[in-house]
């Protein structure tokens, strides 16, 4: 539903059909959608709402397309975001390469947003183990080097979703409450205008 | 297949004369634009335009006269390429290679043997996949100017690497000027060229389409091009680099071009250059309309709320006229893609006809999905998606309050009259369009129109009736086709074009009574039609 206040703005990234949208569908929806691959056009905004230690807290999530058409454009979407999950397809090395580029754009243009990285798709290790082709202990080397989260996900049954979701629900209740009075003072727009004017007067 | 055609340039058909000249319960062949049964009441909706405008527009530069002439090559360049044609057929069949000989049946109406030297397990398939290609009707291409393969229907990205060197040569030997529209008969195949620069596109098909109607056909899959990357960012692509590959970009896009080529095939909208509305009472639509009318936002130019490629309302910004082609793209973008379904989709889009230098927003989001309800937004803000979100919460709230659902879900429940409604012996389809809306009617395609071959089969003689109506310079045209299983009245005027289907049984004289009874029938039904209004923020 829209109209209603977001608390927490949160974006899904990463390379085209890696899971983003499944994994959204089955947080929001408890479902998962088989059928032939139907990718995201532009992208989509879904409000859920959750509890997180008796507080309730709306998660706004937006999940892209992850194709290159917009990506000069993928700006809108994750501007002011203060959380990204980023996804990778554990089945496929090149998805994790795609992982950095993101995370490099997040470090440049929203240095407050907390990185997720996700593992998608993890349901298909389980019969043959082979298919992995990024190594867990890669990924975590890498996520402590830029101070990221990981986890490994699957959306068809549904493995770590919620506990996915649920964390970076608690992250930024822990993290507000912590950063507090300056989070409060967060919107720095009306700080410049007023500066601005003070030395008008000035002058 | 016996038919005949008389083809009557002024209008012998003897309808009533009528003196009421406002809007009037029979409309005689003299009748002025924009009186016509489902003209609009006050100023149109979308852009005023011509058929094949594009085609012959000064705008786009085309040499007048150029387009799609016969014989526009000389005779002896004729021979050369049909030489070249059929090498670029055996080119086609040899792309994938086998191991044996086998026989390939071809849509050149021709067997070729191929000379396979792939692995046993590959062949069968390989080769189902080839026949297949061949067996579909029309093949569409686009190629970069430098000879790069961009877009294959039907996927063939192999064969189209292999045929664009030849495809280029073709282009490059029929290239006389840019945006011209060449064509070449093969066979029973003909062979559409396309130059939008920096686009090639290419059709190849067999049907009784005229190279007109191909050409507009390739030019709406150039349209869908540039609205996914608008026209500025095309032409600075392949400035700075004439050899980029634009897949790449496309990626993920396909789908929507396919669908859009699929739609074409069934889809009179396209043919018609106009617009089809949902049929359902004026009270219901005037009052969805006002809801949309309400929720303005400063970004907002146009709210439209349609199902399954129908229009139900437009509400638009002073001044602001939609183009029927990019409205036909917002549909065909809208049902080509399940990924609206959920949640509120805001996405980049480009309406190349209202401006192709930029992009705008567009929020979609269905309102129900059984029935099909969509509502599209269109913000010129990139960064207003949460007011615009708020206009389809102030949509939504409204619609409820004035109880808007429950004739609107009636209304979507039978979104296709049945033309037994209309009550004219031996009628059995017929296409409407009021020339000064823009808008189209038809009723549902019945028996025996009911199997898709049918259907396509109808179409395809729609397409040829237009085609010959179109290319008389006549102002008033009646064409009277007689065909084995179906006679076509086709008469086409300043105000209307209208295309009525009897059984074979009817006669002329039926058939003129029929269609002057149909179009009171119009009238005295127009405001369930068609959009008379055109309601503004
Ligand atoms: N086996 C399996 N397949 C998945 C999973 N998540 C997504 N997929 C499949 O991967 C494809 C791409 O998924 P989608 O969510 O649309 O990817 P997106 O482009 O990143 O949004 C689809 O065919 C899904 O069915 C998963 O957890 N397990
Ligand atoms: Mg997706």
């Amino acid at each position: 539903m829209s109209g209603q206040r977001v608390d927490v703005k949160v974006v899904m990234l990463g390379k085209e059909s890696v899971g983003k949208t499944s994994l959204v569908e089955r947080y929001v929806h408890h479902r998962f959608l088989q059928g032939p691959y139907q990718n995201t056009i532009g992208a989509a905004f879904v409000a859920k709402t959750m509890y997180v230690e008796g507080r309730s807290l709306t998660l706004g999530i937006w999940d892209t397309a992850g194709s290159e058409r917009y990506e000069a454009m993928s700006r809108i979407y994750y501007r002011g975001a203060k959380a990204a999950i980023v996804c990778y397809d554990l089945t496929d090395a090149s998805s994790f390469e795609r992982v950095k580029f993101w995370v490099n754009e997040l470090q440049n243009f929203e240095e407050h947003c907390r990185i997720y990285i996700c593992g998608t798709k993890s349901d298909l290790l389980e019969n043959d183990k082979s298919l992995r082709q990024v190594d867990f202990h890669d990924v975590q080397d890498y996520a402590e080097e830029i101070k990221a989260h990981v986890c490994e996900t699957s959306s068809k049954t549904g493995q770590s979703v919620d506990e996915l979701f649920q964390k970076v629900a608690e992250d930024y209740v822990n993290f507000n409450s912590m950063q507090g009075p300056t989070e409060a003072k967060g919107v720095d727009l009306n700080q410049k205008q007023n500066s601005t004017l003070y030395s008008c007067c000035h002058h | 297949m016996s038919q005949s055609e008389a083809t009557i340039s002024t209008g012998t058909l003897s309808l009533p004369e009528n003196q009421d000249s406002q809007r009037s319960a029979s409309p005689a062949p003299t009748l002025i634009q924009g009186t016509e049964p489902g003209a609009s009441q006050d100023e149109a909706m979308f852009v005023h335009a011509q058929s094949y405008e594009d085609l012959t527009g000064e705008e786009e530069g085309a040499v007048p006269g150029s387009p799609g002439v016969e014989g526009a090559v000389e005779s002896s360049s004729m021979e050369q390429i049909s030489e070249d044609f059929s090498k670029l057929s055996t080119k086609l069949s040899s792309s994938d290679q086998e191991t044996q000989n086998s026989e390939v049946r071809t849509d050149l109406g021709r067997r070729e043997s191929i000379r396979s030297t792939g692995q046993e397990e590959n062949e069968e398939g390989g080769l189902r996949a080839l026949e297949a290609w061949y067996n579909h009707q029309k093949h569409v291409f686009v190629l970069s100017e430098a000879g790069k393969p961009i877009y294959s229907r039907y996927h063939s990205e192999e064969a189209l690497s292999s045929i664009s060197g030849v495809m280029m040569a073709l282009v490059s030997f029929l290239e006389t000027e840019k945006n011209a529209i060449r064509s070449i008969h093969a066979d029973a195949y003909k062979v559409v060229f396309v130059r939008r620069s920096p686009l090639v596109l290419v059709s190849v098909s067999h049907t009784r389409q005229s190279e007109q109607e191909i050409a507009q056909e390739l030019l709406y899959v150039y349209y869908q091009i540039l609205s996914l990357l608008t026209g500025t960012q095309l032409h600075h692509l392949f400035q700075q680099r004439p050899s980029y590959d634009l897949r790449r970009l496309l990626s993920g896009s396909e789908r929507i071009t396919d669908s859009l080529l699929d739609l074409m095939d069934i889809d009179p909208s396209f043919l018609l250059g106009a617009v089809r509305c949902l049929p359902i009472v004026s009270g219901a639509r005037d009052a969805s309309s006002s809801c949309l009318q309400q929720a303005k936002a400063k970004s907002l130019v146009f709210s439209i709320l349609m199902s399954r490629n129908q229009l139900i309302s437009l509400v638009r910004r002073k001044e602001h006229y939609l183009h029927h082609i990019d409205l036909h793209l917002l549909f065909n973008l809208v049902t080509s893609s399940s990924s609206f379904k959920e949640g509120e989709a805001w996405t980049p889009v480009c309406l190349p006809k209202f401006n192709s230098s930029g992009f705008f927003h567009a929020h979609i989001s269905y309102l129900s999905h059984d029935p099909e309800l969509c509502l599209l937004l269109i913000s010129t803000d990139r960064e207003d998606f949460f007011t615009v979100s708020d206009c389809k919460r102030r949509i939504v709230e409204r619609m409820e309050k004035r109880g808007c659902w429950g004739s609107l879900r009636e209304a979507l429940r039978s979104p296709f009259y049945s033309v037994a409604q209309v009550d004219i012996p031996e009628l059995r389809h017929f296409l409407y369009k009021s020339k000064s809306s823009g808008l189209f009617t038809c009723p549902a395609m019945d028996v025996p129109y009911d199997t898709d071959e049918e259907r396509r089969r109808l179409l395809a003689l729609y397409q040829y009736l237009h085609s010959k109506a179109h290319c008389s310079s006549h102002h008033l045209t009646t064409i009277y086709h007689m065909g084995t299983n179906e006679n076509i009245l086709t008469w086409v005027t300043d105000a209307f074009e209208l295309y009525v289907c009897f059984s074979p049984l009817a006669t002329k004289s039926i058939a003129t009574t029929g269609v002057s009874r149909l179009l009171r029938w119009i009238r005295k039904e127009e405001d369930r039609l068609f959009i008379l209004s055109s309601p503004t923020y």
